[in-house]
């Protein structure tokens, strides 16, 4: 079930781009329904274990950040009753909820980031941007595992001569511990200007060289590319010209059902779903094959 | 011959200076400003993300024009690789973070620059492996910022002794807390409001003790040895001195 993560990075960084950036623009009741059904539908799909380990923590916050709102803003017509001559109103609340809503569904779709946006996808993008600072970025997620393999070694080396962490006064087994560190750290930025002399022997940053990536930009990523662009422009246009504005103060803005407002939600919802559609079409292809042999 | 080449040098690192200090100092908030009237006071979330994102590519592009050399590279990337493991060795106690600390000690070392490069970085690599989210150009900005102001304060010499430690340890985990909590308030409905600055500031004070504490301790225990390994590889290799 991982056919979205097949295409082509730039595909999936501008799909999560426009998701997100759309997702945190529209407070519009049926664009705040779309965006958390996808949003969820999608966890669910790409990174079911944390999205349901997160739910605990999320859960409360969407009640706090709902129930919080009513009680800072006392703007609306609706009131309900008062709190120390404060007045709580319908308004306040469903905005606290809608508030929540959005937030929440930014984190799936950042949850879903990470799992589809690997490292690798991230950096090859940023190289092509910004190559010194992609490097810099890669470099050091290398060294964090090296600096954790190297701490075994000097412990061990350490050991031999006495200065071992697991035994020993708390004093003691601190001061070995503060050694070891300083050693690695010392060792850290020699290493480093070894490296770097070694990259530059090796001809880092001559003219002409190439370098080797494993994304290769094919025909579906363009179609793909070309329809999650036409559909963000799309909602572009429609907020410029008003259709998805929403107030919630001073009272609620009506519900308008223009042939221009369903085509506009039938658009965010195929922007949003794109990857629920290729991992459903995949699972059947796989299904009818598997049916075949 | 090399009396002349260094004043080039000199004249050159102040020139960068000048037009760094230029780019925070005024571009930024002009364009903070041409933000907020075009979008008629409406959607900072989106907005300020952006601008904070914006906000550190003139470092970016600077960084990229000057075409780093390899030793200079790897040193930054070191320095960040140390603040990362930091934050997942103390990921158990919350906030308490070394990234400002060790960030800092870059900037006192190596120059306001190479402060703002291990801070911005050390966001985006922490963050590759604790979960990017809307907070990371946030996190990205405010502790490049820091290093920053650290990498100015260590120029001028001022951040030898244990007092300036401590006050810039509490003055940067308190600015820390502010800027996050900027977005903490813009993050709840897209608006910004002084009286939800006020209560999101008060709420988060223990995390503003901890990160100020945690900035005090890692920066005392740290600021000293760290920083005479890195003035020995400075004066080892000659090198960041331009």
């Amino acid at each position: 079930m991982k056919a979205f993560e097949m295409y082509h990075p730039i595909v999936l960084f501008a799909y999560f781009a426009s998701v997100i950036g759309l997702s945190m623009f529209y407070m519009h009741p049926v664009y705040l329904i779309i965006t958390c059904t996808a949003a969820i539908t999608l966890s669910l799909l790409l990174n079911r274990k944390s999205f349901l380990s997160g739910l605990k923590f999320f859960v409360p916050m969407f009640l706090i950040a709902a129930i919080i709102n009513p009680l800072i803003s006392h703007n609306g017509e609706i009131i309900l009753f008062y709190i120390d001559y404060n007045a709580i109103t319908l308004e306040a609340i469903v905005y606290g909820f809608a508030m929540s809503i959005m937030i929440c569904s930014v984190i799936f779709w950042f949850g879903c980031y990470n799992a589809v946006m690997t490292s690798d996808k991230f950096l090859y993008l940023f190289s092509k941007l910004s190559p010194a600072l992609a490097l810099v970025i890669s470099l050091t997620l290398r060294l964090v595992p090296r600096f954790k393999y190297q701490i075994t070694v000097i412990a061990h080396a350490q050991k031999t001569i006495g200065m071992d962490i697991s035994a020993g006064s708390p004093w003691q087994r601190g001061k070995s511990g503060i050694r070891i560190l300083s050693i690695l750290i010392t060792w850290a930025l020699e290493n480093a200007i070894e490296t770097a002399d070694s990259m530059k022997a090796r001809g880092y940053g001559l003219k002409n060289r190439s370098t080797f990536s494993l994304f290769i930009f094919e025909k579906r990523d363009g179609f793909m590319l070309g329809i999650i662009l036409t559909l963000l422009f799309t909602n572009i246009l429609g907020s410029y010209f008003g259709v998805t504005t929403y107030y919630f103060y001073p009272t609620f803005t009506e519900l308008t059902v223009t042939p221009i407002s369903i085509g506009l939600y039938i658009s965010y919802a195929s922007l949003l779903i794109i990857p629920i559609v290729i991992e459903i079409q995949e699972a059947i292809k796989w299904r009818s094959l598997k049916y075949n042999m | 011959m090399q009396a002349q080449s260094a004043a080039r040098a000199n004249n050159f690192a102040r020139k960068r200076l000048i037009f760094s200090s230029i780019i925070i100092f005024v571009i930024i908030p002009i364009v903070m400003i041409v933000g907020v009237t075009m979008f008629n006071d409406r959607k900072y979330n989106l907005i300020s993300m952006i601008i904070v994102l914006l906000a550190c590519v003139p470092f970016f592009i600077s960084f990229e024009r000057r075409k780093p050399q390899p030793r200079e590279i790897l040193t930054i990337a070191v320095m960040s690789a140390i603040s990362v493991a930091g934050r997942a060795a103390f990921i158990w106690i919350p906030a308490f973070k070394p990234v400002t600390a060790i960030t800092a000690i870059t900037g006192f070392a190596f120059g306001a620059e190479a402060g703002f490069l291990t801070g911005a970085t050390s966001a985006i690599a922490s963050n590759i492996f604790f979960g990017q989210g809307p907070w990371t150009p946030f996190q990205m900005f405010t502790w490049g910022i820091l290093g920053y102001i650290a990498g100015l304060l260590g120029q001028k010499g001022w951040m030898k002794s244990k007092i300036a430690l401590i006050v810039f340890g509490t003055v940067a985990g308190v600015l820390y807390s502010f800027c996050m909590d900027i977005w903490t308030v813009i993050s709840y409905d897209g608006l910004f409001s002084w009286k939800r600055y006020l209560i999101a500031i008060s709420t988060a004070i223990p995390f503003t003790i901890v990160y100020a504490v945690s900035n005090v301790i890692f920066l005392l225990i740290l600021a000293k040895p760290i920083g005479e390994k890195l003035e020995r590889i400075k004066v080892k290799y000659g090198m960041l001195n331009n």
